[in-house]
């Protein structure tokens, strides 16, 4: 696990596009996570953004946020399905391999799995020919599905390599979710891991979720779940996850700081993380060594 | 091979049977006409409005399509291209079969990029191709409408050694064959075969066999080390099947075409590919012993 793994995401970083990029790349960082909207906004137009984003050199994690696509029906259907297939198109031409979508919020939506699974491929074979995979991610205040299990079930049921899991740290902690739950799902079905923490211990209702998640995530190692977050790492590691980890940390408290600084946050976030995983291979190697 | 039954509703709900034509877009259509006319297709009817052509020989039909807007977005002017820009699936209901597909999660195509007038249901496939859905009723041939006859020419100039469509060749992203593999098998039943089961004489990447078993799809990945190799999604090259390859080898080669002398004999009988064209197109001859009336594969 090195720097390459890590990516910002626009999110946490306060100002324009240009100055987002600019403080990702000068600190090391060689992928973004970008919103839909960092495109569309631009002052410029969003073909501009897009060669903006070309030309900085940066990978893009994904583009976010398809939200309350599935388990509807009829024209509400259509209509969301058009939506993604924006987003869809917005990915292709930035160069986002992952479209993350997710778990509907809507009270219009229904939640059977066999539903919400017959969505998500049906999404899937959209995002074959341009290139982009589907990740599924459980709000914890999703309508339906809100833990990552549930999640899990569905993008299992749905059966298709075009869609996968993204695991939100926030969203599992913020449930107080079992992490030894992670080791039933193959390494190769999680299409991304998205890390934050938050500052107090509980969140009990669905209305605490939804302000901590909007304006006071902090990085790991920062926040009050450093063991629970370590333990989460040290599962995905131990079952084979090597691909992208996210740092989406929603913060009103950044936002008021240059993006240089929090990109400094975040390399410091990247090393706790390195560490928590390091700490594992260590032991696991010095396990195999008494044993044999 | 397989023991199921495929011609059943159950392997093979959408009825497919076969490729009805394949459509070529060029910024060539002379040289590029010339080339197939080697291969033993016969022009033998012009687009009514565009400046599109009809090649037939046996039961496979090409479409030579010059129209600019049918050239994919990328495609400059000072550089020939051709591409294979359309594949036409023989289906028992063609609007069952667009609309499966549909619900299935593919993109309909305007209608107003297609060649045909007439209103053939398709969807996007690979890069910027198209899948087209086409049923036979009859006697009523979907090229009457969009078509004129050629005056003097044979309607159905016999295949040249046998020559039959076989299948496609498309080149994937690295790591991407599982996508590709769910979306054929979601959308069309394809079904994928055993690694390391292949036909012909370019054995990499995976088949994919359609539930008609009279075609196949060849998934090829770029090589290892192509980090900076140009390596697009899209359909790369059509193959031939033939009962008797060095014979059909022979009689192409009476006839100008090139192949790539590259195979131990063994592999040869197997199959033999064509030099690299201008424009970018190569063809493949793949050993099958279907029978002239398209059923069953080798």
């Amino acid at each position: 696990m090195n720097l390459a793994n890590f990516g910002m995401d626009s999110v946490t970083l306060a100002g324009p596009l240009e100055s987002k990029l600019r403080a990702c790349r000068a600190a090391g960082f060689s992928q973004i996570m970008l919103w839909a909207r960092d495109l569309v906004e631009h002052p410029a137009g969003p073909e501009e953004a897009v060669q903006l984003v070309r030309r900085s050199g940066l990978r893009v994690t994904g583009i976010q946020v398809m939200r309350d696509y599935e388990g509807l029906s009829g024209a509400l259907h259509e209509y969301k399905l058009d939506i993604a297939r924006h987003l869809l198109r917005l990915c292709k031409a930035v160069g986002a391999r992952l479209l993350v979508v997710c778990s509907s919020t809507s009270a219009h939506a229904g939640g059977e799995p066999a539903l919400v699974a017959r969505d998500l491929a049906k999404l899937a074979n959209s995002a074959v020919p341009l290139g982009v995979r589907i990740g599924y991610e459980a709000l914890s205040w999703g309508r339906h599905v809100h833990a990552y299990e549930q999640a899990w079930e569905v993008v299992d049921l749905a059966a298709h390599a075009n869609l996968g899991l993204v695991l939100d740290s926030f969203h599992m902690l913020a449930r107080e979710a079992d992490m030894e739950g992670l080791e039933e799902i193959p390494a190769d079905k999680i299409a991304l891991v998205q890390l934050s923490d938050f500052m107090w211990r509980d969140l009990g209702s669905a209305q605490e979720r939804i302000e901590t998640a909007g304006h006071l995530r902090v990085f790991p190692g920062e926040g009050s779940h450093s063991a629970e977050l370590s333990g989460m790492l040290r599962q995905l590691d131990r079952g084979g996850y090597r691909g992208d980890y996210s740092l989406e940390v929603v913060n009103d408290d950044y936002l008021q700081l240059a993006p240089e600084i929090v990109c400094g946050r975040a390399l410091s976030a990247a090393k706790w993380i390195t560490d928590q995983v390091l700490r594992r291979s260590l032991q696991v190697r010095g396990y195999r060594g008494r044993t044999l | 091979m397989m023991n199921i039954d495929n011609n059943t509703p159950a392997g093979n709900p959408l009825g497919i049977a076969g490729i009805e034509f394949i459509e070529y877009a060029t910024t060539q259509p002379l040289a590029f006409g010339a080339l197939i006319e080697q291969l033993g297709f016969v022009a033998i009817a012009r687009h009514r409005s565009r400046e599109v052509t009809l090649y037939r020989q046996g039961d496979m039909n090409i479409v030579v399509n010059a129209d600019k807007r049918s050239l994919p977005s990328s495609a400059r002017d000072d550089m020939p291209a051709t591409v294979i820009s359309a594949v036409a699936l023989r289906v028992r209901d063609a609007d069952t079969a667009y609309r499966h597909a549909i619900d299935m999660g593919a993109w309909a195509i305007q209608t107003r990029v297609g060649v045909m007038e007439l209103n053939i249901p398709g969807v996007h496939g690979a890069g910027d191709s198209i899948l087209y859905f086409v049923d036979r009723i009859g006697d009523f041939s979907i090229y009457d409408v969009d078509f004129k006859p050629i005056e003097g020419v044979s309607q159905q100039p016999p295949a040249l050694a046998g020559m039959h469509f076989f299948g496609i060749v498309q080149s994937i992203d690295e790591g991407r064959r599982p996508e590709w593999i769910d979306f054929y098998g979601q959308l069309m039943n394809f079904e994928v075969l055993p690694e390391g089961q292949f036909f012909g004489a370019v054995p990499k990447g995976i088949l994919l066999a359609s539930p008609c078993r009279s075609f196949y799809l060849q998934l090829i990945e770029p090589p290892p080390g192509a980090g900076s190799l140009q390596w697009d999604e899209q359909l790369v090259r059509v193959g031939f099947g033939v009962p008797d390859v060095p014979a059909a080898v022979r009689a192409l080669e009476g006839r100008g075409i090139v192949f790539i002398e590259r195979q131990p004999a063994q592999a040869g009988a197997r199959g033999a590919l064509t030099q690299l064209y201008k424009g970018g197109v190569s063809f493949e001859l793949v050993v099958s012993n279907r029978d002239a009336a398209g059923a069953g594969a080798q």
